[in-house]
């Protein structure tokens, strides 16, 4: 997988563009992301389900994969099975 | 609305609501405004908890939004080497430098104006700073709390002697938001200029000149009188010379402002509006001199009539009224103010919760030829890294080195 592919669901609307990436499988919705669109898409399994953000980064624990996401959907993103993470800004703290 | 920035491109350096406010000014016009952030904390303001009591959610964060929708944001380190090489590269694309950062943080991370003149000369390098760029706190920070308001004496004279202590400043971002403003005429002023002379120029705002432009006309009061002026207590009634100057308390405690300084040809119809149009034909009412002559019994009669009915009554009421008057209105009121709501004052940008759930937010107070505002809300932290830099044709090999580097995110 080339970093900058854009790689799109088979089980909802999500998009993302792939930042970073070793080996494995990129899943949306539990189901494997392809250049492609499929015609008939599915929908998201019941643990792939929690939905992506539009502009959220998404990383695996040992930060070998990074997804942009660049159209958001129902399905939640992850690889070989593992759920991937939101890799948030950590602003400093700030109350008036 | 016509986009009369379109096809300039601010590169924005900038955190918190001040400067910020500058750059979505332009975006609301139509610039291109990319968005430096820390590739890991981002922009300090997306850290703020809560405002004025009230907790805000970190995906529908207006006070993240106010001040950076329309934008794109690209993740820089730039006390690195390496993210300095990024920036100028956006810099030698870019119209407008656009920055907040202290003096002494420009010259350590090297974004000061020569560094970025050296790479691009025809830049416009724009600063906003708490003081100013001269004197000798150029090198302190501030926010619109201490320099545009509590410094600069507006405080002071905001809040009526009689009260133990002044004014907070009460509305969020308050000062950052004019400063903003003006900062963004600023720029607009310049890019003329360099249109017409091919000159680039730096244009300084202090949240502190802000303040003072806003107040000139009592300051320049105060210098040529050397009387110093406060607010007066809340109360029912005209001011001491002109009956129609004041705030009037409703029924059900709402309030009325009146403000017509020149009251001829109102005073019937004034008199008339309120239910008093015998008050009309009292010989001490007769004129304008009359009236400021008698003006403690008019006012007594205005503060009486106004207490007869409700702030709805009043509200609705006076609309036909020639004179200059207002409703004392909230926030609350405000957006179910029609002619506010007629002139696109609200504007709506997708959540960033994926909710569906449109936010609001208030557009800038420049409307060109008479449309509504379209925009996006604010990007998330780097939201645009590589497609900024994809866009300006750098390889991938190249943004791979930066991120390995921690350079860029």
């Amino acid at each position: 997988m080339k970093p900058g592919t854009k790689l799109k669901s088979a089980a909802c609307d999500t998009e993302v563009m792939v930042i970073r990436c070793g080996d494995g499988s990129i899943e949306c919705g539990g189901a494997a992301m392809g250049e492609a669109k499929p015609e008939a898409v599915g929908t998201p399994s019941a643990d792939f389900a929690a939905g992506t953000l539009m502009g959220k980064r998404y990383v695996d624990a040992a930060g070998t994969f990074e997804l942009l996401c660049v159209k958001p959907g129902k399905g939640s993103l992850s690889v070989d099975g593992v759920a991937l993470q939101v890799k948030d800004a950590k602003p400093l703290p700030a109350s008036d | 609305m016509t986009q009369v920035m379109k096809g300039v491109r601010v590169l924005e350096v900038a955190q918190f609501t001040y400067v910020p406010a500058a750059g979505a000014i332009l975006a609301d016009w139509g610039a291109d405004v990319i968005k430096i952030e820390h590739p890991v904390r981002g922009d300090t303001q997306r850290g703020f908890l809560n405002m004025g009591g009230v907790t805000l959610d970190p995906l529908r964060h207006t006070l993240f939004e106010h001040p950076n929708r329309g934008k794109r944001s690209v993740g820089i380190d730039l006390s690195t080497p390496e993210g300095q090489e990024v920036l100028y590269e956006l810099a030698k694309t870019a119209d407008v430098f656009l920055t907040n950062y202290l003096p002494q943080v420009r010259q350590k991370n090297r974004f000061d104006v020569e560094h970025i003149r050296a790479v691009n000369p025809d830049i416009i390098y724009a600063r906003g700073s708490a003081l100013g760029d001269k004197g000798p706190e150029r090198l302190v920070g501030g926010f619109d709390g201490t320099c545009f308001w509590s410094r600069s004496g507006v405080a002071y004279a905001m809040t009526p002697e009689a009260l133990p202590g002044p004014l907070m400043q009460g509305i969020p971002a308050f000062g950052d938001s004019i400063g903003g403003m003006f900062i963004a005429g600023g720029i607009s002023g310049a890019l003329l200029h360099r249109e017409r002379t091919g000159e680039a120029t730096e244009v300084d705002v202090s949240l502190l000149s802000a303040a003072w432009w806003a107040s000139g006309a009592l300051i320049s009061q105060v210098m040529e009188t050397d009387i110093q002026t406060r607010n007066p207590m809340p109360t029912s009634g005209g001011s001491l010379r002109n009956p129609f100057m004041g705030n009037f308390r409703t029924s059900d405690g709402g309030t009325i402002n009146l403000c017509m300084v020149s009251p001829t040809g109102l005073i019937r119809d004034t008199f008339e509006h309120v239910g008093v149009p015998e008050a009309a034909d009292d010989p001490r009412f007769k004129d304008v001199l009359s009236l400021i002559e008698n003006a403690g019994a008019a006012s007594d009669i205005l503060v009486k009539a106004f207490a007869q009915k409700p702030f709805a009554y009043w509200r609705a009421h006076l609309k036909t009224m020639k004179g200059q008057w207002a409703p004392v209105q909230s926030f609350s009121d405000l957006l179910t103010d029609e002619q506010a709501l007629a002139n696109d004052m609200i504007i709506e940008v997708e959540g960033g919760d994926g909710s569906g759930k449109p936010l609001r937010l208030v557009r800038g107070p420049v409307q060109f030829d008479g449309k509504p505002l379209e925009t996006t809300r604010a990007p998330q932290a780097s939201e645009h890294t590589e497609t900024v830099l994809m866009e300006m044709g750098i390889e991938w090999d190249k943004i791979e080195q930066w991120k390995a580097s921690g350079a860029i995110a």
